[in-house]
């Protein structure tokens, strides 16, 4: 087996400058014109980043800056800000519904992402090997991700887990009697991380992808040494995937830890927020209702920044792990 | 012809449809805002928050207006309670409001703060909006430190709905000036009597209804200076009181409270008794086939229910083109009586004595228009409703809720509701 473990970084060191491709060969007669020439495809490549530019500057940075500022004010989005410094920052270590939420939040992002994907993994595995009918049970198996973000999904969720519904009957014939999942607090986040972990069709297929690309002839040398089909899982596909998985795995937390819509609809609507006594409240839905029901947009940006910072974290700290299981495949040039 | 000079033209096309490209971005980005009024056409967006039936009813009205109004086209926008409220403080936050739209007297201090409200005054004086004939005095309602930031169109006050079979099978009868022992007495019965049905739903942490109970002591939930109106000990006392009956099992367990939703426990058919507004009937007639009836509410003393008269509203927006239009649909939507016909009493009895006597109720409709009479002679002034009163009813609720579904306790959760009451208020 060769195989070189080189850092993410180094790969996408480089990218291709427009002056380095293929149409500007340096060999072009005269040094002149084919600077010129070099400087002209410069211009079309930035004029054809204009319309990203333009979306970038206006629809992201431009706001998040705006917010930035307004993280340190008192914003009721009607009177001006007030400046207030680290007030709203100071506020949240002191609110207990903040903590509530992060605690939420951690529980749904640490047992849900991990199940997801290996749910997500199990299927691409069982997927990935030729059968009849595989297209159907592909597109099966990935349905539920196009649906799952719908909300009448989210209505259909609950009343599957009513307390004289589908599930709860027939949990309980298994001496697992709960009596209605979404008004219990201590099942109404289950349900919500059983939902998410259903829609585990866009990680699964990335899975298929990357398995699809690991060498046969690695099985086949690994067969003949006797190798069983634990070891090969083992000792191939996990390192060979590894960098899908870690590229899965980055992008299925920061989503989870943006989570809104499947919890704001699990709960149901009405004026009490959070869900049964808060075990809903994400934070994503905590920071809606501070800064759109209760029109506190200040703490509401304040609370935007420390979930990006703890995004920010969590990604970084990912990053540093990398380099212990991620393995690339670094190919001869 | 040579591939070098080929590619060079092709280099010169790909600069000049880059170039293209942005532009057409930049024409279609600045192409979105058109004029609203033109030749004559003026156009103006009503919203309002509401089920489905309200919405149908009042597209039919809208399409009255319009018919009537043939130079004015009328935009309409609809979503649930809370949706409806982000939706406009967003928009509003955009200087984008909706023209005309529902409101309640719980905003209108809240709104009106904060300069989003058309005063309306100036309208009445120029005749576009007429200001008689509204029923006891209601057009006062709108009337906030001398600006009229929103004209009723339907009034309504609190109610206790019953379930008559069951009540009747436990030999409970509702009277006028009973009292709360007298309802968690027949609460219990029903519940005994009754294999499937709770006494009655759990709604402590209605803010209207602590409302009237404070009120019946003299009390109120707010007070004229923008504060809270009781105390902690008050408030202990009141929770303690429906969570004794609910561990007795007489009342519907939060769990299943929560698992009702949107439905409330009397129209999931969970409950025999319910405190909501009347108006309440004709959408549980919509949820549920269980004949509900109008009672008269607990009192302390026997006597007192101190109840009062709230509104549903239209107001206008501050930042609206159009305000003569603005005024002239509110007028159109309290006064006609073909509109009255059209939306009965989904929000409420009409304000205007025109539209009022323009319907003739039937059905659940005829049992409001009972008792709205049967409680006219006892009505008092409404609590005034500070900025901050939606907040507050919020955390009423969410606290209240956190009790019932067994995550706090009573002293925690008066607490809590404390805390974040006090600073919606910014007191």
């Amino acid at each position: 087996m060769t195989r070189t473990t080189t850092r993410a970084a180094e790969r996408s060191a480089a990218p291709p400058r427009p002056e380095t491709r293929k149409g500007a060969a340096p060999d072009a007669p005269g040094a002149a014109a084919g600077r010129r020439s070099g400087r002209r495809e410069t211009l079309a490549g930035y004029l054809f980043l204009t319309p990203w530019c333009i979306g970038i500057l206006l629809l992201t940075l431009g706001p998040m800056l705006v917010s930035l500022y307004l993280a340190f004010t008192d914003y009721t989005l009607f009177d001006s800000p007030r400046w207030v410094g680290f007030k709203n920052f100071q506020e949240m270590f002191e609110d207990d519904r903040w903590w509530t939420s992060v605690e939420v939040t951690l529980k749904y992002v640490l047992i849900g992402t991990p199940l997801k994907l290996l749910a997500a993994l199990g299927v691409a595995l069982l997927l990935v090997k030729p059968r009849k009918g595989q297209g159907f049970y592909r597109s099966a198996f990935y349905a539920p991700s196009l649906i799952g973000a719908s909300v009448s999904i989210g209505i259909v969720w609950r009343a599957i887990f009513n307390d004289d519904a589908i599930v709860d009957k027939s949990m309980s014939l298994f001496g697992w009697d709960v009596g209605g999942w979404i008004g219990d607090p201590d099942w109404a986040l289950p349900t919500l991380i059983t939902l998410t972990v259903w829609q585990f069709g866009a990680p699964m297929v990335i899975f298929l992808a990357g398995l699809k690309q690991v060498p046969r002839e690695l099985y086949e040398a690994a067969e003949m040494d006797g190798a069983g089909a634990w070891r090969r899982f083992r000792s191939i596909t996990l390192p060979m995937i590894s960098p899908v998985l870690f590229f899965n795995l980055l992008l299925e937390l920061i989503h989870s830890f943006q989570v809104f819509t499947s919890a704001v609809v699990l709960a149901g609507s009405g004026t009490n927020t959070g869900g049964p006594g808060d075990s809903l409240l994400v934070y994503g839905w905590y920071l809606y209702e501070q800064g759109f029901r209760n029109l506190r947009m200040g703490y509401a940006a304040a609370m935007a920044w420390m979930l990006m910072l703890g995004i920010g974290l969590v990604t970084a700290v990912l990053f540093k792990t990398q380099r212990g299981w991620v393995h690339y495949e670094e190919d001869a040039r | 012809m040579s591939a070098r000079r080929w590619t060079a033209r092709a280099r010169g096309l790909r600069g000049a449809a880059a170039g293209l490209v942005a532009l057409g971005l930049l024409a279609t980005g600045c192409g979105g805002d058109g004029g609203s009024s033109s030749g004559g056409k003026v156009t103006i967006r009503y919203a309002w928050w509401g089920a489905k039936d309200r919405s149908v009813m009042i597209k039919k009205t809208v399409k009255l207006f319009e018919k009537k109004h043939p130079n004015i086209t009328v935009k309409t926008d609809f979503a649930e309670y809370a949706d409806f409220w982000s939706k406009f403080n967003t928009q509003a936050a955009g200087g984008n409001a909706p023209d005309v739209f529902q409101n309640s007297y719980a905003f209108l201090r809240k709104y009106g703060e904060k300069n989003l409200l058309l005063d309306l005054n100036k309208q009445v004086k120029e005749g576009n909006l007429n200001l008689k004939g509204f029923r006891n005095g209601l057009e006062k309602s709108g009337d906030i430190d001398g600006k009229l930031y929103g004209v009723p169109v339907g009034a309504n006050t609190f109610g206790f709905f019953y379930n008559p079979a069951a009540f009747k099978k436990a030999g409970v009868t509702v009277k006028d000036g009973w009292t709360w022992d007298d309802f968690f007495a027949a609460a219990k019965k029903v519940r005994k009597s009754d294999g499937t049905l709770y006494g009655s739903s759990d709604n402590a942490g209605v803010m209207y209804l602590y409302d009237l109970y404070l009120r019946q002591h003299g009390k109120a939930f707010f007070t004229e200076d923008k504060k809270l109106g009781f105390t902690k000990d008050d408030l202990k006392q009141w929770w303690n009181t429906w969570q004794q009956h609910s561990k007795a099992g007489e009342l519907v367990p939060g769990k299943k409270t929560e698992q009702a939703k949107p439905k409330a426990t009397i129209s999931a058919n969970l409950s025999a008794a319910e405190f909501t507004w009347d108006n309440f009937l004709v959408r549980f007639a919509a949820e549920t086939d269980t004949p509900l009836e109008l009672g008269p509410l607990p009192t302390t003393d026997g006597k007192k229910t101190a109840q009062y008269l709230s509104s549903l509203m239209l107001s206008g927006s501050a930042r609206t083109q159009h305000p003569k239009e603005v005024a002239q649909l509110i007028d159109f939507m309290t006064h006609d009586p073909e509109v009255g016909k059209i939306m009965g009493y989904n929000r409420g009895i009409p304000a205007t004595t025109a539209q009022y006597e323009a319907y003739k109720p039937s059905g659940v409709d005829a049992k409001i228009a009972a008792y709205e009479k049967s409680v006219a002679g006892k009505l008092e002034p409404i609590t005034p409703h500070p900025a901050g009163t939606d907040v507050a009813e919020a955390a009423f609720l969410r606290t209240y809720t956190d009790v019932t579904v067994g995550q706090s306790s009573v002293d925690k959760a008066v607490d809590q509701f404390f805390d974040e009451a006090e600073s919606a208020l910014g007191s």
